[in-house]
Order: structure tokens, then sequence, then C-alpha cells
């Protein structure tokens, strides 16, 4: 296998990510000298518009390559417009080339497509939200880091190979954990990028000592059949090398579990979510925002596809009965459950009492994380038909999430940059001093709990129609139960808004471009909702996984 | 020449030392030469199971992470010299401003 000329446009959206990422640190070069106000907040808005314009231009390249708005057809006239577009979606995922992964290790198929739309998206939307912020120091290298994460969020979605996981996790990572702690003179934020750093390098460690378990058995499973070729590290061969082995052993089944914690640990599920709740309170909100979306849509995908393009013979079942019994355990499926059950209470239990936003949002998101484990049990489902129901429900909870976390964390960066505070309290009487915020913000928040029409009802409703399907009737069950409850916390930081009143009557501005991004995503919320079918027809095309 | 069975166990055995380094020890530094250990118990047994079956795919591997750690530790080190200028302090249980 070799790199071929026809893979460039393939790695199209990566190539110009870094390309951007370079861009916006060189451009800082040439920036004036910031010693006053004005010229900090210029320097700030140059590097945050060039972010802005590079990162919208290249979620408009990759809509185009993706050919999910419009596909061109194949008698369209030949002129310079319609050959690049016809070049571009011949790397897309609807050409046939996308059916094998670039070098056997980063596939271009439609999961990959979506991951990266999303990914990028959001990232976007961030740099949007930052773009009218206090001027942070070293501006250029504030987006560089955003940039450089979103890239590594794109590789770990496509990735498909030990060797390209594990660099895109980390290429993923290190820049978070900078900007985590990106307020070097704040207390709070570098105790975030501590704590995330330490957290981080454990999990990746985790996740390597579960790749050198999962490599040393299709190492001796090659040595036994007898096998060459320097390829083991690829999710395809381990695979192979599995079903002629026969019976997986215990070595397998360990690497497995080390990959799942490993992973586990960037998705928040209990028993790995101790980090988030102070990371997310204390990092810089635009960037809890991110956090909490880009990366753990990136870290779903690439579970999903590692978990099934290489385990399958691990799949085992999801029926899982209370009290477990460790006979029930019988693959991925059944230990996800567990998990899923686990994050569910956790979750939503330990967000009652939180009296800061941040934080409260933080055990909310680990809720999250618990239904879109549900999408993933699924997965154990007999029926072809049921598993990509399991999929489908899956992504489309990621896209809903990630809209409305990155809207709700912007409505409390508004409210953080004017009050300075991130209690509940400061959203007091917001009703009151800003209206539209406080609109804006409801409509977060209902989503965020489940209320029809929004898209986090229908993101909810899928994923138990899914886990029923599969079987995981009693999850489906805890998971309504949990959704009750968390209407108590979600209402609680409504009632701030509307019912209590306010310390002071001053108004809340909200700056242009905050707004903007406020309403896209709102947009998004409510669009998605009404009609998910634009959604679901593009995540229809996922049933074809690169290599598998 | 020694059975791979030796170096998975010395592997197992490192790595079980570095997680409980890091559960256990309070200074930021030596949590993090703990993770560097259990960094390097996968590094020994992926080149282990390479060289078991003369293929040079898993010692690629171990070349990434060499690189990737040393980078890692740069961006942690840089944090812990942040957060020791505002507490004056390496130990991660005094570092706790956040909890709830």
């Amino acid at each position: 296998m070799q790199f071929a000329l026809t893979d460039v446009p393939r790695i199209l959206p990566e190539i110009l990510l870094l390309v951007l990422a370079l861009l916006v640190l060189g451009s800082d070069v040439f920036e004036r000298w910031a010693n006053t106000d004005a010229a900090r907040t210029e320097q700030h808005r140059a590097s945050a518009s060039l972010a802005a314009l590079g990162l919208g231009m290249i979620l408009i390249i990759a809509l185009i390559q993706s050919g999910y708005v419009y596909r061109l057809p194949d008698d369209a006239p030949i002129n310079f417009l319609t050959n690049i577009v016809r070049n571009l979606q011949n790397g897309g995922p609807a050409s046939e080339l996308a059916t094998t992964p670039i070098l056997g290790a980063f596939a271009t198929d439609d999961l990959t497509m979506i991951g990266r739309l999303v990914v990028i998206a959001a990232a976007f939307l961030t740099v949007l939200l930052t773009y009218d912020a206090r001027p942070t120091a070293n501006p250029g290298e504030f987006y560089t880091l955003i940039i450089g994460s979103t890239l590594g969020m794109c590789l770990m979605a496509g990735s498909s190979e030990l060797i390209m996981t594990f660099l895109a996790i980390e290429l993923t990572s290190i820049p978070l954990y900078v900007l985590a702690g990106y307020f070097r003179n704040d207390r709070q934020s570098t105790e975030a990028g501590m704590k995330y750093f330490l957290f981080g390098a454990m999990s990746s460690g985790i996740l390597l000592y579960g790749m050198s378990l999962t490599y040393g058995y299709a190492a001796t499973a090659a040595v036994t059949q007898g096998s060459t070729g320097n390829n083991l590290t690829q999710f395809e061969r381990i695979r192979e090398l599995v079903a002629q082995a026969g019976e997986p052993t215990v070595l397998l089944t360990l690497g497995m579990l080390f990959l799942i914690a490993g992973i586990g640990y960037k998705v928040t599920v209990v028993p790995f979510h101790g980090w988030s709740p102070d990371v997310y309170q204390g990092a810089p909100t635009p960037i809890t925002a991110f956090i909490a979306t880009a990366s753990k849509v990136a870290s779903f995908i690439l579970l999903f596809r590692l978990l099934t393009t290489t385990f399958p013979v691990l799949t085992g079942a999801a029926d899982v009965i209370i009290p477990v019994e460790a006979s029930t355990f019988t693959g991925w499926t059944s230990l996800l459950a567990l998990l899923a059950f686990l994050t569910l209470i956790v979750g939503n239990l330990a967000a009652l009492p939180q009296t800061n936003a941040k934080r409260l949002l933080a055990y909310s998101s680990i809720a999250h994380a618990g239904f879109l484990l549900m999408g993933l049990v699924a997965w154990s489902a007999s029926l072809a038909m049921d598993r990509e129901a399991g999929i489908a429900s899956l992504l489309y909870y990621l896209v809903a999430y990630t809209v409305m976390n990155l809207g709700v964390f912007g409505v409390l960066y508004v409210v953080d940059q004017h009050t300075r505070s991130d209690e509940i309290s400061v959203l007091n009487g917001l009703a009151r001093r800003n209206l539209g915020l406080a609109v804006l913000f409801t409509i977060f928040v209902f989503s965020l709990a489940g209320i029809p029409p929004l898209s986090g009802f229908f993101a909810k409703f899928y994923v138990f129609m899914a886990a029923w399907q599969a079987g995981a009737e009693w999850l489906v069950i805890v998971g309504l139960i949990t959704t009750i409850i968390s209407l108590y916390y979600y209402l609680r930081l409504l009632r701030a808004v509307f019912i209590v009143p306010p310390d002071t009557d001053a108004p809340i501005p909200t700056p242009r471009w905050m707004a903007t991004s406020l309403v896209l995503s709102a947009l998004l919320v409510i669009v998605l909702g009404l009609f998910p079918n634009i959604i679901l027809t593009i995540i229809d095309n996922v049933q074809a996984v690169a290599g598998r | 020449m020694v059975p791979i069975s030796y170096y998975i166990m010395l592997s197992a055995a490192l790595f079980t030392l570095g997680v409980l380094g890091v559960l256990i020890r309070r200074n930021a530094i030596v949590v993090f030469m703990s993770v560097e250990l259990m960094l390097n118990a996968a590094n020994l047994a992926l080149v282990a199971f390479a060289l078991q079956r003369g293929g040079i795919d898993g010692q690629v591997l171990v070349f990434f992470v060499i690189t990737v750690a040393a980078a890692e530790v740069a961006v942690g080190l840089a944090l812990l010299v942040a957060i020791f200028r505002n507490k004056r302090t390496a130990d991660v249980d005094e570092v706790n401003q956040l909890h709830g």
C-alpha cells in the first residue's frame, strides 16, 4: 500500500486546518506590539477573525466535499467551478476511494466526515464566542492551539490504526491541557490545567498499555498462523487475526478493557469522570464548551470505530440484570451498559446540589455521556437494522448535544464577561436584565432536559428506542427515571433566570458576534428538533464504515 | 533468548508500580515520573511482542510514544511552574480551589 496523489484531496480538511494553524500563529508576528488596551483588543480581534474566517471556509469546503448538501451530477458541464467541486467530491465519502483507509491508517468514510463537520463547526462557534471577549494574552497562540486540537479531533474521528489513534488523541489533548490552564495568573485556571493534564496523561498511559496488549495478542496470533507483514497495528488486521485465532484469550479481553478505560476518561464516563467537574469549572468558559462538546464527539466516534472494527468477537449482549452477576458480562456492550448505568445515576445525582453553574453543567454533561453510551450499547442487537439505528441515534445525539452545550456555555460566558462569576446566583433575574439572552438560555436548557420539540428530546428518544430494541430495557427505564431527576436541576437554573429577583437591574450587554454564535446554536437546536430528518438522512450514509 | 513472558511480566509489574505511584504519591513531579513509568511499561511490552514475531510495527509505535511523551512532559512542567508561582507548592493535595 502506497500513499497516492489521489489521497491528498481525501485529507484536504486536515491539511487546511494545519495550514490555518500555522497562518494564525505566523500572522501574530506582524501585529502591532500591544501595550495599550486598544492595541491589545486589535491584536486579539485580528487573530480571532482570521481563525473564524479560516474555520468557516474549511467548514464550507468540507460540506462541499461531503456532498450532503449538493452532489455534483455526472453529466454536469465541465468548467472551472465544476472541476473544483468534482475533484473535492472525488476525495469525499461517496467516492469508491473512501472504502479503504489511507495506508490502512486513516479512513475517510461518512463517519469521519460527520465527525469532521461537527468538530470544525464546534471550533467555529467557539471562536465566534471569543471574538468580542476581553483580550487574552498572546491571542495568536490561543487560536493556534484551538485549531491544532481541532485537527487532532478530525484525525481521531478517522483513525483506523493504533499509532494514528495514539497520535491523534495526544494532538487533541496536549493543546487542550494548555488551553484549560491558559490564564496563567488565575489560580482556578492553572489548577484546571494541572488536573486535566495529570488525569489525561494517566489515561493515555492506560490506553497505550491496552494497545500493547491488543498488539501483543495480534502478534502472537500472527506467529502461530505464520502471517507476515508489518500492519498489525491496523484495526482491520487485528480483527482478521482474532477471527482466525478462534476463541479470544484473556490477553485480548484485558487489552480491550484498558482501551475502553483509556477512552472512557476522554468521554467522562463514571468511574473515570473525576477530573471533569474541576476542569470544566476552572477552565476559561469557551474552552470548557469546546472540551465538553468537540473532544467528546471525536472520542465517541473513535470508541465506536475501535470497538466495532477491532472487537466484533467480543460484542456480547446488553441484557445485564440487576443485581449484576459475573456471568452476565459477555463483551463490551454489557460493560458499556454497566458504565452507562453508573454514569446516568452518578452524573444526575451529583448535579443536584451544585451551586456553580459550570460545575452543574459539567455533571449534566457526564449524565449525557451515559445517554450517548446507550447508543453504543445498541450494537449488541442481533438485527443489522437495529444496530444501524443505534449508531444513527448516537450520531444524532452527538450533533444535538454539541449545539446545545455550546449554546448553554456560551450564555454563561456572556454573563461571566459582565459579572466575572459563574455561580448560579449571577443568573438571578437574567430575564429582567437581558430578555433575549434569557430566552436563548431557556431554549438550550429545555433541550438539555429533553423537552419536545427541541433536538435534545429527539436525541434521547432515539437512543432510548435503539437501546430498547437491543434488549437493554432495564437501561432505558433507568434513563427515563434519571431524565426526570435531571429536570430538577435544569429547572433550578431557569428559576434563577425567571423568578429570583436580581441584585441590580443593570442590563447585561450581548456583543454582536457572541450573539451570532448563540443564535446560530439556538437555530440548530430548534431546526434539528423540528426536522430531524434533515440530519438523519445524512447519518444514514454511515452504515458502510471503511475497513470493517 | 529470554522467553517473551518474562518481558511481559516485567512490563506488568512496571505498569502496576506506575499506577500505584500516580494514585499514592502527592508530589506532582513524582506523579509525572509515575506516568512516564506507565508509558515505558507499555513500550517494553510493545517492543517485546514485536521482537517475538520479528516485526517492526510495534517498535515504530514506541518511537512515536517516546516523542509524544517528551512533548507532554514539557506541557506538564510548564503548568507545574505556573501553579508553583501562584501557590508555592508542588503538592497535588494543596491544589484544591476547585471542589464540590
